[in-house]
């Protein structure tokens, strides 16, 4: 197909604006609930430190004031979802949502990745041309957008579907169904299954394969015409169900279902809004309608968009650039869609040794951490370096020469028997924080296959 | 179909803003943590144990489950029956052990105040060190009252401040529910008012008798630990019911916090408190002063420590393999773990059994084992530092205990 001629197709503006609005008032419910739940001051403010991404050291919770990003995190929300100064808005809530995930990893989520990703995609799409305030003040609304502001997005979930389910294919989680197995079988307090059904070692198996098969393809069943009711159908029963097992994700399973209504005819999406739309159908007399958004910069944008997408496509397989395994050295794990994919709890602790007079203690981590960073930072190789690095610099600082750090790490994982996860012998106050092979993790001495 | 999606859309929204996490209830049990971790670090310590070994005084050890403990794989693992073990053959029977020592001792410090003489002092520190045994099986049960009342933390927070106690008693003070007085009463407190205030049994009763205030100090402590206690045993009666039931997997169950409450206690209240502050695990010089019954050893009267921590080990063993009172395995963290088809029930029992005999190596006398050998207190922490990594990882892996009140990737 001539790429000129495609980029020209139009789709109704309606498909945007349906999208707007469920992703701008999900969100603005995600900060509500992260705000009453007090996580702002238990997660950003309380920790007295805070891990950061490499490169990003500069990005920190700024005491109270960090409630202000989450304010502006919730309007910026609101002024989307209702599209008013919907550029603007949109390059805000961006700024403050992905400001705020970068503030500590240890919260860190797949989903909030994919809502940093979707929220910058949508800086370059018109999503308020039609049924939005900004078409009050304008007087004008438009009736199509070009095609592939809807395909972007679209492409955006069959990444994150595709890439999660080729995660899936490797033999811890399709032949021994770990970590299924653990986690399914805690659920026995569910009613009439927990008990019974997850109890059973075929069901997890039974789990596995279903769950990689969907996120393998449901996003194909979603692009097609004829499959598509029954898909919407598996998204809803699938993430429902994952609600209901797995609640400590949280908003993920609403963001998936949010996310895959863009997935839907236009006509419906139109069909929709109408509806949505009929109740203010009055404000609306005044706003005269034009056939065509005219995108601006229009070359620009799509200039963006290629890169992002290409990079979107390899960076999940950056682990490749690894040696040892990946569920066990975490090296290129994250914002890869690897999700609820391994079961992993860790033990660490560190020992500092004065390099000059050779005196040496071990570190009390609640003196440093919170419960939840202390647990997260146990089996990620990452976290164990960023910390070791503060502790040597602390006690650095606080009378002692020369600081050495040795860790005292067991790990396990997917069932695995816990074993040595970091090289005892190695200081870790000599090894550089980076991309680099982490050398000084030791070897699973077990292999698992698969991706 | 085009209304079936508009239908679908709106059930949605309906769903997702009636949605309830399992981290709702965050606020009360982070409280928990948070406090024993900042008087860990801070001053020294809480520590303890209680003795369920023989006495069999209870009502408690009517009910129901006797020993079931291997369920054969595939059927279903009933965790309510942990429970019920756990309360009936352990816990409520612990704590009336634990509850009649502290009556006894009560009375003698009475005794001993009305009219402090040699034998009297012998008796009252005789029930002393019988009730501090007897508490080293009940301090890991840091939850319903004992949690609300901190419990644990009045009843044994070490090294007890000299300065504060000193303070205390000299002001005649009778409310110690400041957390400052936390580190000046319980058996650390009775401790120094027996072993520390002067450093002869005679010098002790002396003071005694010339100046009151020591003798109400000593009463204040005494009824402050016994009202507590009383509290903390009453609150089982209705609250075993509860905690029988209580097993579902969430942050507040009754079932999740006890496996907290278990792995807590063993990594602080024992390993850290008793072996590791003292040996100089964490600091780069040993702190001796750190012990428990600290003053008791320090002024030559006898030893404890090593007793206490012997105690203590053998109560989280008990409590892991879920003996009752005849010292049968019931249902228990060990027995879940078997049905999960783990080794590291297994593994962990030996592990509990060698970790016996390194404390055991130990002299009485804690603080001349620091001065002379501290490479065995080491060895000591080792044997139980093992535990504590198949503990946090293993069996917290295993049983999947849903802590996180954040939402988590499951990653």
């Amino acid at each position: 197909m001539n790429i000129n001629k495609y980029l020209n197709k139009k789709q109704d503006s309606s498909s945007l604006a349906i999208f707007r609005l469920g992703f701008g008032f999900l969100m603005l419910f995600s900060v509500i609930r992260i705000w009453y739940k007090g996580w702002i001051k238990e997660l950003y403010i309380d920790p007295s430190f805070h891990f950061s991404y490499y490169g990003f050291e500069w990005i920190k919770p700024i005491g109270d004031y960090t409630y202000l990003i989450f304010l502006v995190c919730a309007i910026s929300s609101f002024f989307v979802a209702i599209g008013y100064k919907y550029r603007i808005s949109i390059i805000l809530l961006f700024l403050s949502f992905t400001y705020a995930e970068l503030m500590d990893k240890t919260t860190y989520l797949n989903h909030y990745y994919l809502v940093s990703l979707i929220s910058f995609l949508m800086i370059f799409f018109p999503a308020n041309a039609k049924f939005s305030i900004d078409n009050l003040i304008s007087k004008k609304s438009y009736e199509f957008i070009p095609k592939w502001n809807v395909d972007a997005l679209k492409l955006m979930i069959c990444i994150v579907y595709f890439y999660a389910g080729i995660a899936k294919i490797n033999s811890d989680w399709l032949i021994d169904a770990q970590p299924l197995k653990i986690w399914l079988t805690s659920k026995y307090d569910l009613p009439i299954f927990g008990g019974t059904l997850f109890q059973m070692d075929w069901v997890h198996v039974f789990f596995s394969w279903a769950g990689m098969f969907y996120d393998l393809f449901i996003a194909f069943i979603l692009l097609y015409r004829r499959t598509r009711p029954f898909g919407f159908f598996l998204v809803i029963t699938f993430h429902i169900m994952t609600a209901i097992l797995f609640p400590a994700i949280g908003m993920f399973p609403y963001i998936m279902i949010t996310s895959s209504i863009i997935f839907l005819e236009p006509e419906t999406h139109k069909k929709i809004l109408d509806r949505v739309s009929s109740v203010f159908r009055k404000y609306f007399q005044k706003v005269s309608s034009v056939t065509n958004y005219n995108f601006k910069k229009a070359k620009f944008s799509q200039t963006i968009l290629v890169i992002f997408f290409t990079v979107q496509l390899f960076f999940p397989f950056r682990y490749f650039l690894y040696p040892g395994e990946l569920f066990w050295n975490e090296q290129g794990y994250r914002f890869s869609w690897r999700v609820m994919l391994i079961e992993k709890k860790g033990f660490t602790e560190f020992k500092i040794v004065d390099g000059e007079t050779s005196e040496s203690f071990y570190v009390l981590n609640e003196e440093f951490l919170t419960e939840f960073q202390e647990r997260q930072m146990s089996f990620q190789p990452d976290f164990i370096l960023e910390y070791a690095h503060y502790l040597g610099d602390y006690y650095n600082n606080n009378g002692y020469n020369n600081v050495e750090v040795y860790a005292e790490s067991y790990v396990t994982l997917n069932g695995r028997e816990s074993k040595v996860f970091v090289d005892p012998n190695i200081d870790l106050m000599k090894e550089k924080r980076g991309f680099s092979n982490k050398e000084w993790i030791t070897e699973l001495e077990d292999e698992i296959k698969g991706f | 179909m085009k209304h079936l999606y508009i239908k679908i859309f709106i059930a949605l929204l309906v769903i997702v803003s009636c949605s309830k996490d399992s981290d709702e209830d965050y606020g009360q049990n982070s409280s928990q943590s948070n406090v024993q971790t900042t008087t860990n670090s801070s001053s020294g310590s809480t520590t303890g144990t209680t003795t369920g070994t023989t006495t069999g005084t209870t009502t408690g050890a009517t009910t129901g489950t006797t020993t079931d403990s291997s369920s054969s794989q595939g059927d279903t693992f009933d965790r309510g029956s942990i429970l019920a073990n756990y309360s009936e053959n352990i816990i409520i029977p612990r704590y009336n052990t634990f509850k009649s020592s502290m009556d006894i001792l009560k009375n003698s410090i009475e005794t001993f105040v009305n009219s402090p003489n040699s034998d009297n002092y012998d008796a009252l520190q005789s029930d002393w060190i019988d009730s501090y045994k007897k508490w080293q099986y009940v301090e890991v049960f840091n939850i319903s009252k004992a949690e609300e009342i901190m419990y644990g933390l009045t009843m044994n927070t070490y090294p007890v401040s000299k300065e504060r106690t000193d303070n205390n008693i000299n002001e005649g003070k009778t409310d110690l529910t400041n957390p400052n007085d936390w580190s000046a009463q319980g058996f650390p407190g009775i401790d120094y008012m027996l072993h520390g205030i002067a450093e002869t049994k005679d010098a002790v009763i002396e003071l005694y008798n010339s100046e009151s205030k020591y003798g109400d100090y000593l009463l204040t402590l005494g009824s402050v630990m016994n009202e507590n206690t009383i509290q903390v045993v009453d609150d089982w009666t209705t609250y075993k019911d509860v905690f029988n039931s209580s097993f579902d997997n969430t942050a507040t169950s009754a079932f999740n916090m006890m496996v907290n409450d278990f792995v807590y206690y063993f990594e602080k209240g024992l390993r850290t408190n008793k072996i590791g502050i003292p040996a100089g695990r964490f600091s780069s010089t040993p702190l001796p002063d750190k012990i428990e019954a600290y003053y008791y050893s320090k002024n030559s009267f006898g030893n404890l420590s090593k007793t206490l921590a012997l105690e203590s080990r053998k109560g989280v063993e008990e409590l892991f393999l879920g003996l009752n009172s005849d010292g049968l395995e019931g249902p228990s963290y060990k027995s879940y773990l078997d049905y999960l088809e783990s080794e590291i029930g297994s593994s962990v029992k030996t592990k509990f059994e060698e970790a016996a005999l390194r404390i055991d190596d130990l002299q009485d006398n804690f603080l001349t084992q620091i001065s002379e050998n501290n490479t065995l207190m080491l060895v000591a922490f080792d044997a139980l530092q093992t535990i504590v990594v198949n503990l946090k990882t293993d069996m917290l892996s295993n049983f999947n205990i849903a802590v996180d009140y954040t939402d988590a990737d499951g990653d």
